[in-house]
């Protein structure tokens, strides 16, 4: 019997240590945020939290704010938005978005890309990330290219196939095309003519699922 | 008396091949997990050994043939009965789970402890309710959708591996330099940069992983300074200037 109780408080113990633990790992996200700050979004981030979304990009804008010293209304808002774009972000990229694409389509969302555009990204895109495809087009649209053309023109490269380091490499040249001075609309349509050939479905082009055969007159994205 | 290590053994089989499988689990992961289980069930065995009279034991059917509840003897009020074998003798019981309050309480906490470690590698939707109709076909689908969701799941956190990106800033004078951005949740401490003593150049090496990123150096602590080689954007919530890099592969 006494080794049995032994074993019960050892249990227990475990499971309160296991309790500290989570709550430890749970404040450690909003270490280096002040205390009226960590207040001020708690609400929000325990509302993401019920809405299963990460929160580790919440605290960081946060933390982002109060390295700039905005005040802490502004910071608040900052936040609040955010949540509101992953969640957005999240139903576009249901079910099962990771970390890196929420925060890189939130980015995009707040750049003027549709939530549609990030469901059409997903279709044409299977399994693969798309943090970098987003991002891509985030920074195209931040070069000067408008959200519909870039939006289309990505979603038409998923569907042929493109992946990251294709649009890596698709961004590098109109970084380098704008930097000679070129406009980046026009930028993109001559970068676009040199990897189209070179990707895996642009051969083919009819597919049974509808996407690989949309390739060749891709849908706009609304 | 205690006839369901079978079971178990396979159940435990599994999720340590499932754990294997999973990508950015530290190394000995699956041992401490292993470790918990296997300490959980050694204090079961000697919680098997002691006195019959244990009071908080509950016994799991195995089969719905098997719920037929047990009388309890007196003095076993607290003893939660819900099977015994269909042949055996009063209070013996056939094929049967036992499991008790103690070892049910390891086992949970063994498996809160899997989840914190896999957490970030599951796919944090739950699946869609109302996906079958019928408990079969659901139980199908559901188990066909989790494989594809975790082989999804998989593929992108390897895509998503941090690749090395080198910051330099040209300060001389500078007695501190940190590099804050998205991918270190802005966090100046995370990153401090090492100054060359000769050319008073100062640099690191970040795990940063693939996309679309925006940062920042904070000089001596409070200069926010933006990278002279990268281009900039304005960031739309706090109305600052940072720079921007893509991070990926080519």
């Amino acid at each position: 019997m006494r080794v049995r109780h032994l074993v019960h408080h050892v249990r227990w113990s475990a499971t309160v240590i296991a309790v500290l633990t989570a709550r430890a790992a749970s404040g450690q996200a909003s270490q280096g945020l002040d205390s009226a700050t960590a207040a001020a979004i708690a609400p929000i981030v325990e509302q993401a939290r019920a809405n299963r979304l990460p929160v580790t990009p919440l605290y960081a804008k946060a933390r982002e704010g109060q390295v700039q010293r905005v005040p802490l209304a502004r910071i608040e808002a900052a936040v609040r938005m955010l949540a509101d774009r992953m969640h957005a972000a999240d139903d576009a990229l249901a079910p099962d978005a990771s970390e890196q694409e929420l925060s890189a389509a939130a980015d995009a969302i707040k750049s003027g890309v549709p939530p549609e555009t990030l469901r059409l990204m997903r279709k044409a895109g299977g399994d693969g990330s798309l943090a970098v495809p987003i991002g891509v087009l985030t920074q195209l649209i931040a070069r000067g290219v408008p959200v519909e053309r870039a939006s289309m023109e990505v979603v038409a490269l998923l569907q042929r196939g493109a992946v990251a380091k294709n649009f890596i490499a698709l961004e590098e040249s109109v970084r380098q095309d704008v930097l000679a001075g070129r406009r980046p609309d026009e930028s993109l349509d001559l970068r676009l003519k040199g990897i189209i050939p070179n990707l895996p479905q642009t051969a083919t082009e009819v597919g049974s699922d509808g996407l690989t055969k949309a390739a060749s007159t891709p849908k706009r994205p609304r | 008396m205690r006839d369901m290590n079978d079971d178990r053994d396979e159940m435990i089989r599994r999720i340590v091949d499932e754990l294997k499988t999973l990508p950015a689990v530290p190394a000995d992961a699956t041992a401490r997990v292993l470790a918990r289980v296997d300490a959980a069930r050694r204090a079961e065995g000697v919680g098997a050994r002691a006195s019959a009279d244990d009071d908080d034991v509950i016994f799991f059917p195995s089969s719905t043939e098997e719920m037929q509840a047990v009388p309890a003897a007196e003095g076993d009020s607290a003893r939660i009965l819900a099977a015994r074998g269909g042949s055996g003798a009063p209070g013996r019981f056939g094929r049967r789970f036992v499991i008790s309050l103690p070892a049910a309480i390891g086992y949970a906490l063994a498996a809160t402890l899997a989840g914190f470690l896999i957490r970030g590698a599951m796919p944090r939707h739950p699946p869609e309710p109302n996906v079958a109709r019928t408990p079969e076909i659901q139980a199908d689908t559901l188990g066909a959708r989790t494989t594809l969701v975790r082989a999804a799941a998989t593929t992108r956190a390897l895509q998503e591996a941090p690749l090395k990106v080198q910051f330099v800033l040209d300060a001389p004078r500078a007695r501190s330099v940190t590099v804050v951005g998205d991918f270190n949740a802005w966090d100046g401490s995370r990153t401090p940069l090492e100054r060359d003593s000769t050319t008073g150049v100062w640099s690191a090496l970040v795990d940063v992983r693939p996309g679309r990123h925006v940062y920042a150096f904070l000089v001596d602590g409070t200069t926010w300074t933006l990278d002279p080689s990268a281009p900039r954007t304005k960031d739309l919530d706090y109305g600052t200037e940072q720079s921007v890099m893509m991070v990926g592969m080519q």
